[in-house]
């Protein structure tokens, strides 16, 4: 007897087809989360920094700091909670000093389009600037 | 025959994976643009006019070629010792993929500065 098996290969290939655009499609959006990500940590490092290089103390460049941060990542639709910021001033905010700060922010790697992230593994994108003060500012 | 279909069906399946990875990206450079934008605007905007000028030139300039309709607005909130500047870009993407799609995409971006003494 003849087995016919004609239009095996189409269905074949949809089946394994969509068996490997699952992961695929949950690595795209992994890797747009993660340039997302990295995109708002660096914004939040630059507003911070230069928000801080800005400040006439410590308090207020601590208060700038964090208004930055939470105004990079909110605006990239990221929640601003998740995110660590360091930010160092050499020798206080004195004129020419540098400011340091360094964000960084888990993308969490369980995570699908409509599922949305779930409890596990994490990738810590991190961006770090320096500001310079300004040598001849009119604020001490 | 089912060769030909398998390889257009593989096709169709690629190529929309590739269109969905240029989407997103694309979807971040206008993110980023708007910084960009938000950012010039405060910093080199002499009026709230010239500000917007700025932002609108500076966010063309980055992702002018991927935006079709795009709308620049900005707002200028002066109250306290801090100006912020809010500048939000709307318009239909252009997705750079193989299929000439258009999304619409909307980014907001601020950005703020101490004040000048007086």
């Amino acid at each position: 007897m003849r087995k016919r098996d004609g239009g095996m290969a189409i269905i074949e290939t949809i089946l394994f087809g969509l068996l490997l655009l699952v992961p695929l499609m949950w690595a795209l959006g992994v890797l747009a989360d993660l340039h997302r990500s990295a995109l708002a940590s660096s914004s939040a490092a630059r507003e911070a920094g230069f928000d801080a290089a800005a400040s006439i103390g410590l308090a207020d460049a601590t208060r700038a700091v964090d208004e930055a941060v939470t105004r990079a990542f909110a605006d990239q639709g990221l929640d601003p909670s998740r995110a660590r910021v360091d930010w160092s001033a050499s020798s206080g905010l004195v004129r020419g000093g540098e400011v340091e700060v360094e964000v960084s922010y888990p993308v969490s790697v369980a995570q699908a389009p409509i599922l949305g992230s779930l409890a596990g593994p994490s990738i810590w994108v991190n961006a770090r600037h320096v500001a310079r003060i300004d040598p001849f500012r009119s604020l001490e | 025959m089912d060769a030909t279909l398998s390889i257009i069906i593989l096709l169709v399946m690629v190529l929309g994976a590739v269109q969905v990875a240029l989407t997103l990206y694309a979807r971040n450079v206008v993110a980023a643009a708007a910084h960009e934008g938000a950012r010039a605007a405060i910093e080199l905007g002499r009026n709230p006019h010239d500000a917007l000028v700025v932002a609108r030139s500076s966010v063309e300039r980055s992702a002018g070629g991927l935006v079709d309709r795009m709308r620049v607005t900005m707002s200028l909130d002066s109250t306290g010792a801090r100006s912020v500047v809010q500048v939000r870009v709307t318009g239909l993407l252009n997705s750079p993929g193989p299929v000439p799609l258009k999304f619409p995409v909307s980014s907001v971006a601020t950005s703020s500065r101490q004040k000048a003494p007086e």
